[in-house]
C-alpha cells in the first residue's frame, strides 16, 4: 500500500469525485421528479448552472492546459537554441 | 472500421438521437420531468466520466504499491554516482 501523503491525496480525489458526482446526479437526474415544494430544492442552484457550471471549468481547464504547453515550449526553444 | 471510425459512429447515433427526442421529431410526447433530464444529458454523462477518471486516479495513487527498500537502494546509489562524478571534476 502506498503510504503517508499519497494515501491521503488519493483517498481525498476519491471522496471529491464522490462528492461531486453524487450532488450532480441528484442536481440533473433527480431533481426534476421531486415536487417543486419540497424543501431540498433549497440546496441546489437554478437548473442552468448545471450546464453553465461545468462548461466554464471545461474551458478554464482547457485555457490552463494551454497555457502551460506555450510555456514549456517556450523553455525548450531557448535552450535548442543554447544547444547550438 | 477504425476504434476512431467507430467512436465518432456511436457519438454521432447517440447525439442524433438526443437531438431528435429534444426537438420532439419523433413525435412522441415526453412527460416534462423527462424533458427536463434528457436535454442536460451530454453534459451529465461528460461530468460522469470526469468523476470516474479523477476517482480511479486517486484510488490508484492511493493502494500503489511502495517499495521501499528499492527506493532507499536506488537513492544511494544516486549518491555513490554524484559522489563519483564530482570527483572525476563533472559540475552538478
Amino acid at each position: 500500500m502506498a503510504t503517508g501523503t499519497d494515501q491521503v491525496v488519493g483517498l481525498s480525489l476519491v471522496a471529491l469525485s464522490l462528492i461531486i458526482f453524487t450532488y450532480y446526479t441528484v442536481w440533473v437526474i433527480l431533481l426534476p421528479f421531486i415536487d417543486s415544494e419540497h424543501i431540498i430544492h433549497k440546496y441546489f442552484l437554478p437548473r442552468a448552472y448545471a450546464i453553465a457550471i461545468p462548461l466554464a471549468a471545461g474551458l478554464l481547464l482547457l485555457l490552463f492546459m494551454g497555457l502551460f504547453i506555450t510555456y514549456m515550449m517556450l523553455k525548450n526553444r531557448g535552450l535548442t537554441k543554447k544547444a547550438q | 472500421m477504425t476504434k476512431l471510425a467507430q467512436w465518432l459512429w456511436g457519438l454521432a447515433l447517440l447525439g442524433s438521437a438526443w437531438a431528435a427526442l429534444n426537438v420532439g421529431a419523433l413525435g412522441l410526447e415526453l412527460p416534462a420531468p423527462c424533458r427536463d433530464v434528457l436535454w442536460p444529458l451530454p453534459a451529465y454523462l461528460l461530468v460522469a466520466a470526469g468523476c470516474y477518471a479523477l476517482g480511479t486516479v486517486g484510488y490508484r495513487v492511493a493502494t500503489f504499491h511502495d517499495c521501499e527498500d528499492a527506493a532507499r537502494e536506488l537513492q544511494n546509489q544516486i549518491q555513490e554516482a554524484r559522489a563519483d562524478l564530482s570527483r572525476r571534476g563533472l559540475r552538478f
